[in-house]
């Protein structure tokens, strides 16, 4: 397997660019611009002409968490940490939208750590986080949480809470 | 005073539907200018204050451009550079010469026609190229660098225009001094200005507008052209932070540019007359000098021309850097004559700009079923 060759340039009044070619010959290119959007470029082995995708910095650090493999569903996003210096310990975080079934429920009346082992570090209600919620919490309709554990937990408390 | 304010609440207006429609602004506000000033209604004319906002839009334009003159940058493609630069440079200033010249210019004037006529719009080039999301074409690289080098000619042309009969061996002490002063201040005063630039205050706007101001003023007291001095102010800065310069300077530059398209259509008169004849061949030739050092550099740097025609379609606007060297040097007639080719070149050019790789293609497709025995090749 050849090393891929990264290219960045800096181009007056545009913006850095940067361009690789994957082994297959296609070539992908990505811009930031200076108006603070960012556009990616594939242009498949044999084609002449490329195509183009405008992002905003958010919609552009989305697909960079897609592409390391981060995210699972479209609408919930989960993120693996892994700790070479602890015995290879993986940690997963993962954010749920709350359903109905446990809208009005406690932390500590849905037995989350005892049933799952998965925590709740932290729920998003109205653009406002709850970091560390107390077990008294209750959930609401439209809250989004934030639950740590092994990757085991995480589909623990999914199947467990989630469909209650 | 009213006056400004009605020319800048149109601005606003054509802001808000140019930038919806994406189409750009500058020919509308230079149309707006027309329409509200001496040559339309009379509603809105020319004083002290927009005279002095035109002046600042003017300079901040330069120290804009020469923040993003980066010479070491230049060594890396040296010899593509060079060639197209030249290629356009050449064509350009002498069709728009010779023709400026046919037309009943003087030697003087064909050269400020010539000039205008050469230098494409950065500013809507680059535009075009992000809006259109050609960025990945390799014809896109050649025109970003023509304008680089186009960007370093005009700092030529205003030396060689300012000059005027001057003895030019003082002229030329003057500048190389205050260009040394510059530098010096640029490179001893390094950690000063990013310690300026740093702080989250009002200094770093008021330092960056004052440095401007004093650079320009000083430059006139010379008797040297604060225009060259301004750019020389941006390069010397780009060495510190020029990110940071181009966030504080970006509000003035913007504001006052607008006011500066806007004021140059208000004092537009036909009283030198308007030769609808010259107009025409004048755009005309615009767009045509263009369509062959395009096809030129398309040949000569990617061998095709085709390319050719995509670097024609995004560099035919002609724009603020035309309007700076009209209202810098322009008698009223050469100044009307570079208002209509910046109004057309810059319209027709957003159409080419949108529409090339579609008469690309169109024209590849035209070659094909011309040449049947080809199409194995093309084909799949």
């Amino acid at each position: 397997m050849s090393a891929m060759s990264l290219r960045s340039l800096n181009l007056p009044g545009v913006g850095t660019k940067y361009e690789f070619e994957t082994d297959k010959g296609d070539t992908v290119a990505l811009f930031f611009t200076k108006t603070g959007t960012i556009q990616m470029y594939t242009l498949q082995k044999g084609c002449k002409t490329p195509s183009a995708a405008e992002m905003t910095p958010v919609e552009a650090r989305r697909l960079g968490n897609i592409l390391t493999g981060a995210i699972i569903e479209a609408d919930q996003e989960s993120v693996e940490i892994a700790f070479s210096a602890l015995a290879d310990l993986r940690v997963t975080i993962h954010s749920f939208l709350i359903p109905k079934s446990i809208t009005g429920r406690t932390i500590e009346d849905l037995q989350i750590r005892a049933k799952t082992g998965a925590t709740v570090i932290a729920v998003c209600r109205n653009d406002r986080n709850i970091v560390n919620p107390p077990p008294s919490f209750i959930f609401e309709t439209g809250d989004a949480a934030l639950v740590i554990g092994e990757s085991d937990q995480i589909k623990m408390f999914e199947r467990e809470i989630m469909v209650d | 005073m009213e006056g400004i304010i009605l020319a800048l609440f149109f601005c606003l207006i054509l802001a808000l539907i140019t930038k919806y429609l994406s189409v750009p602004a500058i020919p509308f506000y230079i149309l707006a200018g027309v329409v509200l000033g001496n040559a339309g209604l009379g509603l809105v004319a020319s004083d002290e204050i927009s005279r002095f906002f035109s002046e600042m839009g003017l300079i901040f334009l330069l120290f804009f451009m020469g923040l993003g003159l980066k010479t070491e940058k230049l060594a890396a493609n040296r010899s593509a550079v060079l060639t197209s630069g030249i290629i356009d440079l050449n064509i350009n200033m002498v069709i728009g010469f010779i023709a400026a010249y046919l037309l009943g210019f003087s030697v003087t004037e064909s050269l400020i026609v010539a000039s205008a006529f050469y230098i494409s719009s950065t500013a809507m080039a680059l535009t075009s190229l992000i809006e259109n999301r050609k960025l990945m074409l390799r014809e896109s690289e050649t025109v970003i660098w023509l304008m680089v080098f186009e960007d370093l000619i005009l700092i030529i042309v205003l030396a060689l225009l300012s000059a005027g009969n001057q003895n030019i061996a003082i002229f030329l002490v003057k500048i190389l001094g205050v260009l040394a002063v510059l530098y010096a201040l640029a490179h001893y005063g390094k950690e000063f200005l990013i310690s300026i630039l740093d702080r989250d205050d009002e200094l770093p706007i008021l330092f960056t507008f004052a440095a401007v101001l004093t650079t320009a003023s000083v430059s006139m007291y010379l008797g040297i052209p604060e225009t060259m001095m301004v750019i020389a102010l941006g390069v010397a800065f780009a060495t510190t932070d020029p990110d940071a310069f181009e966030q504080h300077a970006r509000p003035f530059k913007d504001v006052f540019l607008v006011v500066f398209f806007v004021f140059f259509g208000v004092t537009i008169d036909f009283s030198g007359g308007i030769n609808w004849y010259m107009i025409t061949v004048i755009c005309l030739l615009a767009i045509a000098s263009k369509l062959i050092s395009g096809v030129l550099t398309g040949l000569f740097i990617h061998g095709s021309a085709l390319s050719g025609l995509e670097i024609w379609g995004n560099t035919i606007a002609r724009g603020e850097f035309s309007i700076a060297i009209a209202v810098l040097y322009g008698s009223p007639l050469v100044g009307t004559t570079i208002a209509a080719m910046v109004i057309v070149t810059s319209i027709v050019g957003a159409f080419t700009a949108k529409y090339s790789t579609a008469l690309r293609r169109g024209i590849l497709s035209l070659g094909r079923k011309k040449s049947p025995p080809h199409r194995s090749h093309l084909g799949r």
